[in-house]
């Protein structure tokens, strides 16, 4: 038995050995006579492949009028098209080993597809078949409809969707991204004729953006993208208008009461940046810092020291015409207060002070590290390339990411904290019972209350 | 078809810890995991939620790596971690840049040869997993639904059916006596498999385990809980409360097969005819034709992981969400009739294709990065570890999935009359307690359809 003590080779932390490079996947673009955009990434070491069709538009461009209806749409694609009936749909994806979601967010709709590699080509057909011949038929709609307004319901007594739908609205104001969510009322009254028009008028190939990664080999592939995707009528589509968010003066509070609850959600924060703006990487970096990552302050600070909450994290969402920065914390009721100020007073350190070489350095490896961990998944990767092509960003993205993050220096970090983790202007939203956390909400602004329909109590 | 096979190698070091390699030099990472034998079902009788407070603990410091280092030399080499608590196993993991190896497996020798904590660690980590249990649990929707309240009305054994997350009562009473006494128990290099995984040469691998493990001492073979279940003779019910949610929840727990018979063979392939998605029977049936449920899905260990990671009772469950305006006894006799069809009539072969292709496929997601983790091939991972833990070989990796399509049509018709009876069931219902108006909703929605 050697004693562990004695043993420098036990006591002491291993160094890094030289670093790997990263080989970034060769990419394949090509952009059909319809105007699809395709990209598609090789990825052999496992028999599959993922393909994602990304229609750029998703609820905002219809957010004033009919919120949710993207989403709606996105739901009943899938029950049929002009030659398949939903359960010939659902066979046909079994039989090809395949997973299917369609989905809408903000600012894009997607049709997403995984399954054996062997069945590439069955994929690609039924993918352009949903993109293009899409029925809508008027029981699956009423079905799909319904469970909607279920689902609804439910999410409306989730804390957690409750403080991210309270949050959008409070920091986007007017803007279209402040609507998360319909109402039931909206929901229910949404008529197949809409879904129809959303879906003629937007899933056009010239506003289609399609990447595959997987099991295959590019030219084979696109033959068959050729052959599945080119029929696809073009129609005109026009682009979400961009808009200004609201500009926010001093720190506001929002109380969604749910009585009786056992742990306050909170969210705070502000308007910040897209993925276009130069200073993308140093808001990350700063953000990796402050709270989004484990070892991060806030989660040393109200989790490892004072044992507040499980799960504080901070982040930069970027949609595609604004970003915004967050941070969020489901605490005990009795320290709705102490949590915030800790919130706010490690956004003020990193406001007022440098961080030390060790932590920058520390910080920049983790994001390139964790970058290069992307790649070698064929959902990871694909997740890559939909932030490069959706957000049209430069073609060297991936392979000059990890050194703009190495470049980056204290002086950085210390000016994206200045400018986008913004203190003394974020919004504040608790969801928690108001008779037990209303007093230490008040601490911090003026409390605006509403029920978990957003009407004001 | 294609076919996919994992290089694997694995040998046991001289103090009874296995180790697993499996080489993969398509990106310049590595993915490790120390698995121990130790779970939900095995911690101690009144100590309940100790299996996942302890390995909270397992982050608070070790000999040469004090609190919160661990996490800070992984974050800062490039990596992502975690660790869970599972029915049977404990799991500790990383992804790491391969620079950061041999890094990633001094720190995870370093806690299982000495865990150092203290006082105020314990206090900490008892903190931050009761707001773990409100956020996961208590403070949300169908939180816990249905892996922690199905579990005790479908077992009478302690072991199999107390509450996983821990009573709050039970977390107050753990001291750091219990902490160093279950690591002792549990955590030697005998009660463990080490798993290395990502690019490098399997020989340096080998080396580097040898070289971090080789030396912690061997501790006495551990305690094994009885888990066994006595014999169930008739249906069991429970209704639990649902303090969120509007709509009425239901699962549906079947006593399952114990893994690697030929029933349980048989039985994967009928919960997959049963649930497998949207082709799904029950989903067909209930959600889209009869339009009784709003969801409908399932799984072999549903409530624990799939059906390759359980090593004692389990079941084959389905959970439902149902509109109010049915019954609970109304949606049992519609799924009643699907479990009775399959019974009576069977599969066909070409069903039971299509569910084998679907199968493999997901099968191979798994292992590639698995299970909604953003770690690669953590799936691979987890399957090596519990083949390794639970079978003692490694390299069923590759020959598990012949087992599964070989199953004929008359096996899955047999398998569902012997499992899918009243009495070798359990139903647990969970209530709204907030009442919505769904026949005006309902009909709101009819007044305005075209």
């Amino acid at each position: 038995m050697t004693s562990a003590a004695a043993n420098p080779r036990l006591s002491s932390v291993p160094p890094l050995g030289p670093e790997s490079p990263v080989a970034w996947p060769q990419r394949t673009l090509r952009t059909l006579d319809n105007g699809l955009q395709v990209v598609l990434a090789e990825s052999r070491e496992f028999p599959k492949v993922n393909a994602q069709l990304f229609i750029r538009s998703g609820n905002a461009s219809v957010a004033r009028h009919t919120p949710g209806l993207a989403d709606l749409a996105a739901s009943v694609i899938r029950t049929g098209t002009t030659s398949r009936s939903s359960l010939q749909i659902e066979e046909h994806l079994r039989r090809m080993g395949a997973d299917l979601s369609i989905s809408a967010g903000a600012d894009t709709s997607a049709i997403s597809v995984s399954g054996l590699s062997e069945f590439s080509d069955g994929l690609l057909e039924l993918v352009a078949d949903l993109a293009s011949n899409a029925s809508f038929p008027g029981e699956d709609f009423e079905r799909e409809r319904r469970h909607k307004l279920e689902s609804l319901r439910v999410e409306r007594t989730n804390p957690s969707f409750l403080a991210s739908e309270c949050f959008r609205r409070v920091l986007f104001g007017d803007h279209p991204y402040a609507i998360v969510a319909p109402t039931e009322e909206q929901l229910a009254s949404y008529t197949r004729g809409q879904l129809v028009e959303f879906y003629t008028h937007h899933y056009s190939p010239s506003n289609a953006l399609l990447l595959l990664v997987g099991d295959f080999s590019a030219a084979a592939t696109l033959e068959q993208i050729e052959r599945h995707f080119g029929p696809w009528k073009e129609h005109e589509s026009h682009p979400a208008v961009s808009l200004a968010p609201p500009r926010h003066s001093g720190r506001s509070v929002h109380l969604v009461h749910l009585p009786g609850t056992v742990q306050t959600q909170i969210i705070a924060g502000n308007i910040a940046i897209n993925r276009r703006h130069a200073d993308w990487q140093r808001l990350s970096l700063a953000n990796s810092i402050y709270g989004g990552a484990f070892h991060s302050r806030l989660v040393m600070n109200i989790r490892e020291q004072k044992g507040y909450t499980y799960s504080p994290r901070s982040g930069v969402t970027a949609l595609r015409q604004h970003g915004f920065f967050t941070v969020s914390a489901a605490v005990r009721n009795d320290v709705v207060a102490a949590s915030l100020a800790e919130i706010f007073y490690e956004m003020d350190r990193m406001r007022a002070l440098s961080v030390s070489p060790e932590e920058l350095e520390s910080a920049k490896s983790y994001m390139s590290g964790v970058f290069s961990l992307g790649v070698a998944t064929q959902d990871g990767l694909l997740g890559q390339l939909s932030t490069v092509y959706l957000d049209r960003l430069s073609d060297d993205y991936l392979e000059t990411y990890r050194q703009k993050i190495r470049a980056l220096t204290a002086d950085d970090v210390l000016d994206a904290a200045r400018k986008y983790i913004d203190s003394a202007n974020s919004q504040i939203v608790v969801v928690g019972d108001r008779d037990q956390i209303g007093h230490q909400a008040a601490l911090f602004a003026p409390v605006e209350a509403y029920d978990p329909n957003g009407h004001e109590l | 078809m294609s076919h996919l096979r994992i290089p694997v190698e694995h040998t046991t070091l001289s103090n009874g810890l296995r180790v697993v390699v499996s080489p993969d030099r398509s990106a310049p990472i590595a993915t490790v995991g120390v698995y121990y034998q130790i779970g939900f079902r095995l911690e101690p009788r009144g100590r309940s939620g100790f299996a996942h407070l302890f390995e909270h603990m397992m982050f608070q410091g070790s000999e040469h790596a004090g609190k919160m280092e661990h996490i800070r030399l992984i974050n800062s080499s490039g990596g992502l971690l975690n660790g869970t608590t599972n029915f049977d196993v404990t799991n500790y993991f990383e992804s790491v840049p391969s620079n950061a190896l041999e890094r990633v497996l001094w720190l995870e020798a370093d806690r299982m040869r000495a865990l150092k904590v203290d006082d105020d660690n314990l206090r900490n980590q008892r903190d931050v997993v009761k707001e773990e249990v409100r956020v996961n649990v208590l403070n949300k929707p169908y939180g816990g639904f249905p892996w922690l309240d199905l579990p005790p009305v479908a077992f009478r054994n302690w072991p199999n059916a107390h509450n996983f997350y821990g009573d709050f009562a039970d977390l107050d009473a753990a001291t750091l006596d219990d902490v160093r006494r279950f690591f002792r128990t549990y955590y030697a290099p005998n009660n463990a498999v080490l798993l290395i995984l990502g690019d490098f040469e399997p020989a340096d691998a080998f080396t580097l385990a040898r070289r971090y493990f080789e030396d912690i001492p061997a501790g006495p073979p551990p305690p094994r809980a009885d888990v066994s279940e006595s014999p169930q003779t008739e249906e069991r019910r429970g209704v639990v409360d649902e303090k969120f949610g509007t709509l009425p929840a239901m699962a549906i727990g079947y006593q399952a097969p114990v893994r690697n018979t030929p029933d349980w063979y048989a039985a994967t392939m009928l919960d997959r005819i049963l649930h497998g998605g949207r082709a799904g029977r029950i989903y067909h049936r209930l959600v889209h034709e009869k339009q009784i449920a709003v969801d409908a899905d399932g799984g072999i260990n549903f409530n624990g992981g799939d059906a390759f990671d359980y090593n004692g009772p389990t079941q084959i469950v389905t959970r439902l969400f149902h509109k109010p305006e049915y019954t609970a006894d109304q949606t049992i006799a519609a799924y009643d009739e699907v479990i009775h069809e399959i019974q009576q009539k069977g599969t066909t072969a070409d069903e039971l294709e299509a569910v084998k292709i679907k199968f493999r496929a997901d099968f191979y997601s798994n292992l590639e990065a698995g299970m909604g983790s953003y770690m690669p091939r953590f799936g691979l991972m987890h399957y090596l570890a519990c083949f390794t833990l639970f079978d003692g070989d490694p390299n069923r990796i590759n020959t598990v999935l012949d087992g599964f399509l070989a199953v004929t049509p008359a096996q899955v018709q047999s398998a569902a009359q012997k499992l899918l009876v009243p009495r070798n069931r359990a139903i647990l219902i969970r209530r709204p307690v907030s009442k919505p108006a769904p026949a005006e909703a309902a009909a709101t929605a009819q007044e305005v359809a075209q």
